[in-house]
């Protein structure tokens, strides 16, 4: 059975992002493909437009040279095409045969003697008859693969499998992906490991701002050419003037700090540590979902871990929660803006009141002060040109810049030794970029420091004055601004090691 | 094609006036009803809207049902507004009866001013314990707040059940399900003769005035409402997460408490078997027809007391069961759902494209 699959001249505008821009890729059965891309480059909207989630706006799919529609997940599942998404779509109180029956219309008996012929074939380890919420990550997925199987795919797209998989589990997941090549199926496998690309796929086709930007032999490429790839040409960004911080004292450490969560689609940290001395900006790259959201937690106070773990100006800080960490001169500006920086349907004014402190005064007995909050709100509005200047505008009224501008604003106007702030230019116009970008430069200028996450490489390189990496939940060495090229960041945000 | 989208901007005068918009439509439902069943519409709503409060005694009977309702809602807007969903005041208010008559049987031979002062404490106190229960168990053992208050409610009954049948049943009532009558000095102050209406409004009104003041003028309400909005917010602001959801079972099982309490010391003056028709479920409704607000929800108690009342003349003049009052307050949550809905989302219709079809 020889499959072949060609997307040609799909393009998906979503409102101020084109997310495909004219693809068009060619596969073949018999093969295993790559599509590797950093967040944002376009390949999950490839994959729900091959799924039948999302509907291209032009361009068109063919199987076998026809040209097929799909319009609904189910279009897909006609067509043979199979998707394991990268969050399970399981029952947890269901057993995994009760999952597997609920979107099939085959009949029990005969249902079960299909499964357990796939279950033998490929060495699969399950109990047909536990519930799913007993079953490991690795396994849950198999279920999904399971699913898929049963309905004889030709196409099998894998959406970052291995985000929840344990080694071990990535290892079973790649010899069985390539048994099922062997078996004729078509697998299409997204990713931004580049580790995995070269240990497993045969072509890689790698994705750039919705564009396909090339394809290509896995043998012909090695991890440092798929980087360069993947991140792009180094921008000729203007980097701040990178000072020497030796003498300066060491504001902020965290050592060996440890992290496990309860939740599967979190990021586990392992053995943390990092320094940060007065004045300095300490940039930490990564693709997103590698445990920036849970360092930023760690470091806001909204995860509690020991007390010990971090030091701030010789203080143990782990145990305190933001506010008391505030108390101690420390700032946070988290990534998701609209919904936990400030609350759209507040006033701007109570969103100011968000950042409350001992000698604000803001409640005073327990008792509002609104006029003290409009006070310094109307100081926050002009100081941070925020372009109202009224106190009683709900934040949602603001646009995106001007939002992020009046949370910046709050954070600093306290004037925090320490800033740390997660993507704090996602989505802004340049204009804004550039006014968030001055700021964050003027306050190391002042002699206060920064820790700057970020998933945008320019930024990184242009604001740091030492820049790490965080991939898996762990942190990379931490290197000199100066020495850094956005070659050997993507060798490290995909996995990579260098010297 | 039917698509729904959220909408950004809902205007403050429209987010109140929808509840009165609620109503009319529910006035237009039961008579709807109504002449389904046969009877002349208007007539049938006269009866039921408003002929039980055209005299005094009427009047004062819908304060006495509204003063219960009020004070249960009221505390319940508390813990709606921080996003804990506690259903079950009925519970609370039970116990709180049942605390309450327990300290004025101890006291049932005692006369003096600070028998009853005692009593009202006791009762407020045992709401506030029982609603701690589901608080507890939700912050320390992530249990679910609306099952386990809910649950409480069948608990606080039976024990009632079991009290007024067992051991505090009246040794002189001839094994009637109820316990001795309360002295004089552990009855609210009746306000004028003849009439039902008792000191116990006093209560709700002073209630309602601190909990404005705590809703909208205190760090706690702030904490509250940012708590509603968002809790991802209110983790980053670095809020008490946990202190907070006690706090706020707390003052709202406190209210409903003093709210049992105000029944039994109030018109009924006993413990039995049913001191209250169902104030604790109906207040739910209360508390979200006055937008969770003090002031809106003192309307809204009054509004649906009269569906209390109304049951009452249209089961005498119209024969038709007292549930009726039910049906009219089931229609005005509906109604008022509904009118939200509309409210906080628009519905495009939109024409199917070709290749849809």
């Amino acid at each position: 059975m020889n499959t072949k699959l060609k997307v040609s001249e799909i393009s998906k505008i979503y409102p101020g992002c084109i997310a495909n821009d004219k693809v068009s890729l060619e596969f073949g059965s018999g093969k295993i493909y790559a599509l590797l891309g950093e967040n944002g480059a376009g390949k999950s909207t490839l994959v729900k437009i091959l799924s039948g989630v999302v509907k291209p706006d032009e361009g068109e799919v063919f199987l076998n040279n026809e040209s097929v529609k799909l319009n609904s997940p189910l279009d897909a599942k006609k067509n043979n095409i199979g998707m394991v998404f990268q969050h399970f779509n399981l029952f947890e109180t269901l057993s995994v045969f009760e999952n597997l029956s609920i979107d099939s219309d085959k009949k029990d008996e005969e249902l079960r003697g299909l499964v357990n012929d796939i279950l033998k074939k490929y060495n699969f380890k399950i109990d047909l008859d536990i519930p799913v919420l007993n079953l490991s990550a690795g396994q849950k997925q198999k279920v999904e693969i399971i699913r898929c199987l049963i309905r004889n795919p030709k196409v099998l797209i894998m959406d970052e499998p291995t985000s929840v998989l344990t080694e071990q589990e990535t290892d079973d997941l790649f010899i069985s992906l390539k048994q099922f090549s062997k078996d004729g199926i078509l697998i299409i496998y997204i990713t931004h490991k580049l580790k995995e690309v070269l240990s497993l796929c045969d072509e890689v086709a790698v994705m750039r701002k919705g564009k396909v930007v090339s394809v290509s032999n896995t043998i012909n490429e090695k991890i440092e050419s798929l980087a360069n790839k993947m991140v792009g040409e180094n921008l000729n960004t203007i980097k701040k003037k990178i000072n020497n911080f030796k003498n300066n004292e060491e504001i902020l450490k965290i050592s060996n700090l440890n992290f496990k969560s309860d939740d599967p689609y979190e990021t586990n940290l392992n053995n943390l540590n990092l320094s940060l001395k007065k004045g300095e900006c300490l940039g930490i790259a990564g693709i997103s979902g590698n445990g920036q959201n849970e360092l930023f937690q760690i470091l806001s106070g909204e995860i509690i871990t020991e007390g010990t773990s971090i030091m701030f100006r010789n203080k143990e800080i782990g145990k305190l929660n933001p506010r008391e960490r505030r108390e101690y001169l420390m700032a946070f500006s988290p990534e998701d803006r609209i919904s936990q920086a400030a609350v759209p349907e507040l006033k701007i004014y109570e969103n100011v009141a968000l950042n409350n402190f001992k000698s604000s005064n803001f409640f005073e007995k327990g008792l509002v002060n609104e006029k003290k909050i409009k006070e310094h709100s109307k100081k926050i509005l002009s100081n941070f040109s925020v372009n109202t200047d009224n106190v009683e505008l709900k934040s949602q009224f603001l646009s995106g810049g001007n939002l992020q501008k009046l949370i910046i604003g709050r954070e600093l106007i306290t004037s925090p030794e320490l800033l740390v702030c997660f993507n704090p230019t996602w989505g802004l116009d340049v204009g804004a970029i550039n006014y968030i970008h001055e700021t964050l430069i003027q306050i190391n200028e002042q002699g206060k420091s920064s820790i700057l996450i970020s998933t945008d490489n320019d930024e990184l390189l242009k604001l740091s004055d030492r820049i790490c990496v965080i991939y898996k939940g762990k942190l990379s060495k931490i290197m000199n601004a100066d020495t850094v090229t956005a070659e050997k960041l993507g060798i490290l945000m995909g996995g990579g090691s260098i010297d | 094609m039917i698509k729904v989208e959220k909408r950004n901007d809902v205007s403050r005068s429209i987010y109140f006036l929808t509840p009165v918009l609620a109503i009319f439509l529910t006035l237009f439902g039961g008579g709807i009803i109504f002449f389904i069943l046969g009877f002349n519409p208007i007539e049938a709503l006269k009866f039921f809207f408003i002929t039980p409060i055209s005299d005094l005694y009427g009047l004062s009977e819908l304060l006495v049902k509204a003063t219960p309702l009020c004070l249960i809602a009221i505390g319940l807007s508390f813990c709606f507004k921080s996003n804990n969903w506690n259903i079950g005041a009925e519970g609370q208010l039970i116990f709180g009866g049942i605390v309450g008559g327990g300290v004025a049987l101890i006291f049932y031979n005692h006369d003096g001013f600070y028998v009853l002062p005692i009593i009202i404490l006791s009762g407020a106190i045992g709401g506030m314990l029982f609603a701690m229960i589901p608080a507890i168990l939700k912050t320390y053992f992530n249990t679910n707040e609306i099952l386990v208050s809910l649950m409480l409610v069948y608990v606080a009954k039976l024990l009632l059940d079991y009290l007024v049948v067992g051991p505090w049943s009246n040794p002189e009532g001839f094994n009637f399900p109820e316990t001795r009558q309360f002295s004089e000095s552990a009855r609210m102050p009746i306000l004028f003769d003849g009439l039902r209406i008792h000191a116990g409004i006093f209560i709700t009104l002073i209630t309602v005035f601190l909990s404005w003041i705590i809703l909208y003028k205190t760090y706690l309400g702030f904490q509250i409402k940012v708590s509603g909005l968002s809790l991802k917010t209110a983790k980053y602001a670095g809020f008490k997460g946990k202190t907070m959801i006690i706090i706020v079972f707390m003052i709202s099982g406190a209210c409903a408490g003093l709210a049992g309490v105000g029944e039994i010391t109030g018109p009924i003056g006993q413990l039995h078997r049913n001191i209250s028709p169902d104030y604790g479920f109906t207040a739910i409704i209360v508390a979200f027809l006055g937008r969770l607000n003090p002031i809106g929800i003192i309307f809204a108690s009054l509004i649906v007391a009269l569906t209390y009342l109304g049951a009452e003349t249209a089961q005498i003049f119209l024969q038709v069961p007292k549930y009726t009052g039910q049906v009219f307050q089931g229609m005005i949550l509906f109604f008022l759902l509904g009118s939200d809905y509309l409210l906080f989302f628009k519905i495009k219709f939109l024409g199917l494209k070709k290749n849809e079809l």
